[in-house]
């Protein structure tokens, strides 16, 4: 999975494009864990690049959403490809987690 | 307090909080509830990984767990990946090496006691009551606050709420009126794992397989 950084409106986003499997789960939860310990209260997952998504992607997700919560702070999901909308449909997510069109709405 | 693995949550919470009886519940749901109650662990140990279609082993080498490692070892076993359904099918069929290990690691905590008694002087009867009841309290708290408000969970106790619900423990545990009215928060919540969704499609489907079979079996007058 590629995972790109960015920041937009003063919001850190991060690009995934790939599978988001129990082998690439580590490496976004990794990132998550540097932008909060590095202080972020609100973090945008550009979502549009997902081709697939497995329970332990989709822990990731929660875990992250979760985590920000409970410290005051917002996690936006953005533009969900089509795989990873009928995942958090059949999952629940999308009555649960911040869902947005856009990466520029989940930013503004 | 020890961090329990789901399979040793599941075998306690379905017993009875006073006498230790194992509480009722449908044909086969526990033995789904403890099957994936073990799926449960594995993926939360990074060895295996869940989607609709298929079960996929991620790193076969031992968790060190002895309850979790012969069903590791079973599923890599497995040449072709096979469905989480599959697999709930294969372990339900072998819960009693599922159960009885994790009673006795509940003993060797301190959490279980084991308490033998015959009715009639003859039949022999096995109870396993706690012995102080923190641990389940603390998970009854900690679920039932999650149920009624409006949190998002962890995604660890998405994944037990699933469970309870999917071998219909919670029809047990959180059974005041308070829960009633939050049924469809439940739901919600119930959906958020996969393996759990599954519990709850085998024990469903059992439920209507013994229900026609015992309709088949009524004689028509």
């Amino acid at each position: 999975m590629e995972i790109t950084e960015s920041v937009l409106h003063g919001t850190p986003f991060l690009v995934l494009r790939g599978r988001l499997d129990g082998l690439s789960a580590p490496a976004v939860e990794e990132k998550v864990a540097t932008l909060l310990s590095s202080g972020a209260t609100r973090l945008v997952f550009d979502c549009s690049g997902i081709e697939y998504a497995s329970s332990a992607g989709l822990r990731v997700f929660l875990s992250a959403a979760k985590k920000l919560k409970t410290t005051g702070g917002r996690c936006g999901f953005a533009a969900l490809s089509p795989p990873l909308r009928e995942i958090f449909e059949i999952s629940g997510f999308l009555d649960v987690l911040e869902i947005h069109d856009t990466v520029e709405s989940a930013t503004a | 307090m020890t961090q329990l693995t789901f399979t040793e949550e599941i075998v306690l919470l379905a017993l009875d909080d006073k006498t230790g009886a194992p509480l009722h519940l449908p044909v086969t749901a526990l033995s789904y509830g403890l099957a994936g109650a073990v799926l449960a662990d594995l993926a939360v140990a990074g060895k295996i990984d869940t989607d609709p279609e298929r079960l996929n082993v991620l790193d076969p080498s031992p968790t060190g767990d002895p309850l979790l490692d012969p069903w590791l070892a079973l599923i890599t076993a497995e040449k072709n990946p096979r469905s989480v359904a599959h697999w709930l099918s294969v372990l339900a069929d072998r819960r009693a090496e599922i159960e009885q290990p994790a009673l006795d690691r509940l003993m060797a905590r301190g959490i279980l006691r084991r308490e033998d008694k015959k009715i009639l002087w003859v039949i022999g009867l096995r109870r396993y009551p706690t012995v102080d009841g923190q641990e389940r309290t603390e998970v009854r708290t900690r679920l039932g606050e999650l149920i009624l408000g409006e949190d998002l969970p962890d995604p660890r106790d998405a994944i037990l709420v699933s469970l309870l619900r999917g071998c219909r423990l919670t029809d047990h545990i959180f059974d005041g009126p308070e829960f009633a009215a939050r049924e469809q928060r439940l739901a919600t919540l119930a959906k958020m794992d996969l393996v759990g969704r599954e519990v709850a499609s085998a024990t469903t489907e059992a439920i209507i397989a013994l229900s026609t079979a015992m309709n088949a079996s009524v004689p028509h007058m």
